[in-house]
């Protein structure tokens, strides 16, 4: 299980392993893909949305009478109409330490955050729409704002919920292993606060919902940019009072989803119930400021981390309190999803055997947090690898070999991690030093030296983790497992229709997907037609996030593709009058000796010549099967153990840094990660996935913030204030691949955000590393140039930002 | 007000309200979906069409505004079983992952390319500037237009 293998070379050309182009690119380099806002149904209406201006008041009075007067408005609906036509949301989660809580489509009886949606207008077009909500009369009563987890717990805090008796949504405590022992036996304690700053994930393509409800046959028809089509169903069923079975849910092209449409926003179902109240179509697509404020936010977080050490830079235990900023949490499933990982992570790659937990989400007047890719692990890795750094600086010691001393030992596998997770990976030390040789550390090391005689500040950082993929969804949402459905059939004239209950977002599903059917029945993927994203395609499924598809869909399609193979091997064998065991299937023909049917031979005879078939041979050659590996927990045992992953991946990155310290401009000058998610399927994909999920890395620690006021407005609400990363902020990131099959069905592992969860360590180690001769101190994850420069100052160093334009190139700062 | 203009090649007039934007002109009244809308500020480059060969925001023009005029959306610039060479090379760097962004993508190199026929990395990051992607990374992109104009990338396997 814990070989390394060399990559394997695809044995077909477009197979699994092969680099095959993908073949949904044709659709959407044409423009002819459809997305969320192309699915026109007829007579389809536009729904706008109205939105507190506020962050926290009391709804005193919401008049629609203006409203439904305007010129082209249909129907409008405040938050007691729809109160009144559909069930709340809840986080379903029987835990005890969790606030109970429900919440309607729209707002009913205060506003919580700015953007919190309060009242709908159905008119014929989408300009008429925004203007009637121009027309409603809306009385707020302002109350005092919460706009930080801290000035949530303060002992006089205005309270969220008038029910709750304070603004802790979740706590959550965890001990394992002696942490009075590993403090009294440590040679040091690091005693250190590092903060999580907020950003979104934000796809280009914004959410959006178009339902129809058919009042002759009672179906409900929802469209929505959704990863979890089944799941959502479920949830619009529960919230319109239909049944599961009168729902039907399609997801179309997606632009994007990063785990931001993982979340059943509101706005999906508030679309539904709307639906079952008029006769029209009806269609809302989110605009970038409703994206912005109001759609799922994610990171911020505080940790206050007590770090026993030894001199050799042996970590004995860690002790970690978790302030987590939920903003107000009416996203299903749970705002404290993310933090709950964060938590159960926090040792790292690193075997620590005294660990211990507090977490507290607080609920504040603010978007609500969730998933947003790497989904609460960026932080965890963030936090641990700072620690070894700071060990290894407070000792004198090379943070290289910090690290070693501490990693994870090679055997046994599964490594029980101090929370039970199952860690069935390959060698961390052996990818560690891939990843230190891969970036020529010690010439780096070299360099940097001669740098800093010459005024230049470089710096290299390093970072390494274990990345859950495929995990259970049931601790976080109440219900959901971690199971996959799909479906396989083989036509008449041998084409094949494959089914599935992931969702891509744009990560070539249908390619890869494609390649690992080809692999099974050597036919080409032009002969293999694979759809996600529709509910009547599929029992139920589970769609895609925590990098579960490649697993768990491409473990299903296999596991349902192999049982159509083995049938069709059976009925060759018997029209070739052999046994089924000495028939193979190579290049899309069975063959026996000297004997050959081609693969369309065989499916004919299974459907249209069907006397051929053995006897007692069912007609038809299909397969709906669910895959399910079953070594996830549903729950924590008695001792608070949990594995949550089907199987982990594991990642090292090194980044090297050159700082301008008149600038606080951070320049990226080489970047490596050595990457491990066991079999390949599309090395092509799997790069662009990891080249993405840095450049949102980038993004997060050196451009990206949003920033609220003290009153609870987000002053980051358009693509203008809130930098995402664009053509020259990223440089190429350099990938070493490692196989490290799985022991799951393909011996696949999860693959996609490794480089969001390992890259911002990384950065921020290498920024710290090059500013060590201020004494600047990296504690947290902004490491914008006006974050830099303020620390920079803290530090005494004189910041000029318009210094190389006065003076020149680069010119030495001077420390005050 | 009643507006005279080609689109794609074919010419058409329309009745449109003066605050109508062409993006919307474009995508309802044409039904060319290719051109996406997403952030109708002016940020994001994704809805890029070329007007008189010139690359616009679609969602910062009005309709009014092209009267007269010659718009390209990426509908007229290859099809599935003809793609443009730019669109080619995207597919085979793999320079697009959801594709929202692609269709603003292709036109702006189109445009470069006519403008300089092998620009450097410097000049391609220069001219797409303007046009943001969540997905890529932006490298394969950088690759994939420069093997289209026949000069490579530090990075690029041409």
């Amino acid at each position: 299980m814990t070989t390394v293998e060399e990559p394997r070379q695809a044995e077909l050309p477009h197979g699994i392993g092969a680099p095959v182009r993908r073949v949904e690119d044709p659709r959407l380099l044409t423009g002819q893909a459809t997305y969320l806002a192309d699915v026109q149904l007829p007579g389809m209406k536009h729904v706008a949305i109205l939105r507190s201006p506020v962050a926290h008041a009391r709804i005193v009075r919401i008049g629609a009478d203006r409203v439904r007067a305007a010129p082209g408005v249909l129907a409008a609906f405040t938050g007691d109409d729809l109160a009144a036509v559909s069930r709340p949301f809840s986080h379903l989660l029987p835990m005890p330490t969790i606030k109970p809580h429900e919440w309607f489509v729209l707002a009913t009886d205060k506003v919580r955050f700015v953007g919190e949606p309060i009242a709908a207008v159905v008119a014929q077009t989408r300009y008429l729409a925004e203007d009637a909500l121009e027309l409603f009369d809306v009385e707020l009563e302002d109350l005092p704002v919460v706009a930080s987890a801290e000035a949530a717990l303060a002992p006089d805090a205005p309270l969220l919920y008038d029910t709750w008796s304070d603004n802790q949504y979740l706590t959550a405590a965890y001990s394992s292993g002696d942490m009075a022992g590993a403090l009294s036996a440590a040679h040091g304690v690091l005693r250190e606060r590092f903060t999580h700053h907020r950003v979104i994930g934000m796809p280009l393509e914004g959410h959006g919902a178009t339902g129809h409800f058919d009042g002759a046959s009672g179906q409900l028809t929802l469209y929505a940019s959704s990863q979890q089509p089944h799941n959502l169903r479920t949830v619009v069923s529960n919230v319109t009072g239909l049944a599961e079975s009168k729902v039907r849910v399609i997801s179309p092209d997606m632009g994007g989803g990063f785990g931001n449409k993982q979340h059943f926003l509101r706005e999906e179902s508030l679309i539904a119930v709307i639906a079952t109240q008029v006769t029209q179509p009806v269609s809302w697509v989110q605009d970038r400021s409703e994206a912005m404020t109001a759609s799922v936010h994610s990171r911020e977080q505080i940790h206050d981390v007590e770090v026993a050490y030894r001199a050799d830079g042996r970590v004995l235990g860690v002790r970690a309190k978790l302030l987590a900023d939920v903003g107000n949490p009416v996203l299903y499933f749970t705002p404290a999803a993310p933090p709950l990982v964060t938590s159960s992570l926090m040792t790292g790659v690193y075997d620590i055997s005294a660990f211990e937990f507090e977490l507290c989400c607080a609920a504040t007047n603010k978007c609500p947090m969730g998933a947003y890719r790497g989904f609460g692990q960026p932080q965890a890795f963030f936090t641990i690898e700072r620690v070894m750094d700071l060990v290894a600086e407070e000792l004198g010691l090379d943070p290289a070999d910090v690290r070693r001393v501490n990693m994870i030992p090679d055997a046994p596998r599964p490594f029980v991690s101090p929370t039970g997770a199952l860690y069935d990976t390959g060698s961390f030390r052996d990818q560690f030093d891939t990843l230190l040789e891969s970036v020529g550390y010690a010439e780096v090391r070299g360099r940097q030296q001669v740098a800093r005689s010459e005024g230049r500040h470089l710096g290299i950082g390093l970072a390494a983790i274990v990345e859950a993929t495929a995990p259970n969804l049931h601790g976080f949402a109440g219900r959901f497992g971690g199971y996959e459905t799909a479906m396989v059939a083989v036509q008449p004239d041998g084409s094949v229709n494959v089914a599935v209950g992931t969702k891509s977002q744009g990560q070539g599903h249908q390619t890869v997907l494609a390649q690992i059917v080809a692999d099974v029945f050597g036919v080409g993927l032009d002969q293999i037609d694979v759809v996600d994203g529709d509910t009547s395609r599929l029992p139920y499924g589970m769609g895609t996030w925590g990098s579960r598809s490649a697993v768990m869909g491409g473990g299903a399609v296999l596991k349902a593709a192999t049982e159509v193979r083995n049938k069709m091997v059976a009925i060759a064998g018997h029209m070739l009058g052999v046994d089924a065991t000495d028939v193979t299937l190579d290049a899309g023909c069975f063959r026996a000796g000297e004997q050959m049917l081609p693969f369309p031979a065989v499916a004919d005879v299974a459907y249209l010549h069907t006397f051929v078939l053995p006897g007692g041979t069912e007609m038809g050659l299909s397969a709906t099967v669910v895959y399910d590996p079953g070594n996830t927990s549903p729950f924590p045992d008695e001792r608070g153990h949990m594995n949550p992953a089907a199987t982990w991946a594991t990642a090292a990155g090194a980044v090297v840094v050159e700082v301008d310290v008149n600038t606080g401009q951070v320049d990226i000058q080489d970047a490596v990660i050595v990457h491990d998610c066991g079999r390949v399927i599309n090395p092509l994909i799997l790069e662009g996935q990891i080249q993405g999920a840095f450049a949102q890395a980038v993004g997060a620690v050196l451009l990206e913030e949003l920033v609220y006021s003290p009153d609870g407005q987000l002053l980051t609400s358009t693509l203008l204030d809130y930098a995402i990363p664009a053509f020259g902020n990223v440089p190429r990131l350099r990938v070493v691949h490692r196989e490290t099959p799985s022991d799951l069905l393909g011996g696949f592992r999860g693959a996609g955000e490794a480089g969001i969860i390992v890259m911002p360590a990384a950065i921020a180690n290498a920024v710290h590393d090059a500013l060590r001769p201020f004494g600047v101190r990296i504690t947290q994850t902004n490491l914008s140039p006006s974050r830099l420069r303020t620390l920079l100052r803290a530090a005494g160093v004189r910041c000029d930002p318009l210094a190389h334009v006065r003076l020149g190139p680069r010119p030495p700062a001077a420390i005050a | 007000m009643k507006v005279v203009f080609t689109a794609n090649g074919m010419s058409h007039e329309l009745d449109l309200e003066p605050r109508e934007l062409l993006a919307d002109v474009l995508r309802d009244r044409l039904d060319l979906r290719s051109v996406h809308i997403a952030c109708e500020q002016g940020a994001c480059g994704t809805c890029t069409v070329l007007v008189d060969g010139r690359g616009v925001r679609s969602c910062l023009m009005f309709g009014v505004q092209v009267a007269g005029c010659e718009v390209s959306t990426v509908e007229a610039i290859g099809s599935p079983a003809d793609l443009h060479p730019i669109q080619r090379s995207l597919s085979e760097h793999h320079g697009l992952q959801c594709g929202f962004c692609t269709p603003g993508m292709v036109l702006a190199a189109v445009e470069l390319l006519r403008d300089v026929p092998s620009p450097t990395t410097a000049e391609i990051e220069e001219a797409l500037a303007g046009n943001l992607c969540r997905c890529t990374g932006y490298v394969s992109i950088v690759d994939a237009i420069a093997a289209a104009s026949g000069t490579t990338t530090p990075g690029g396997d041409e």
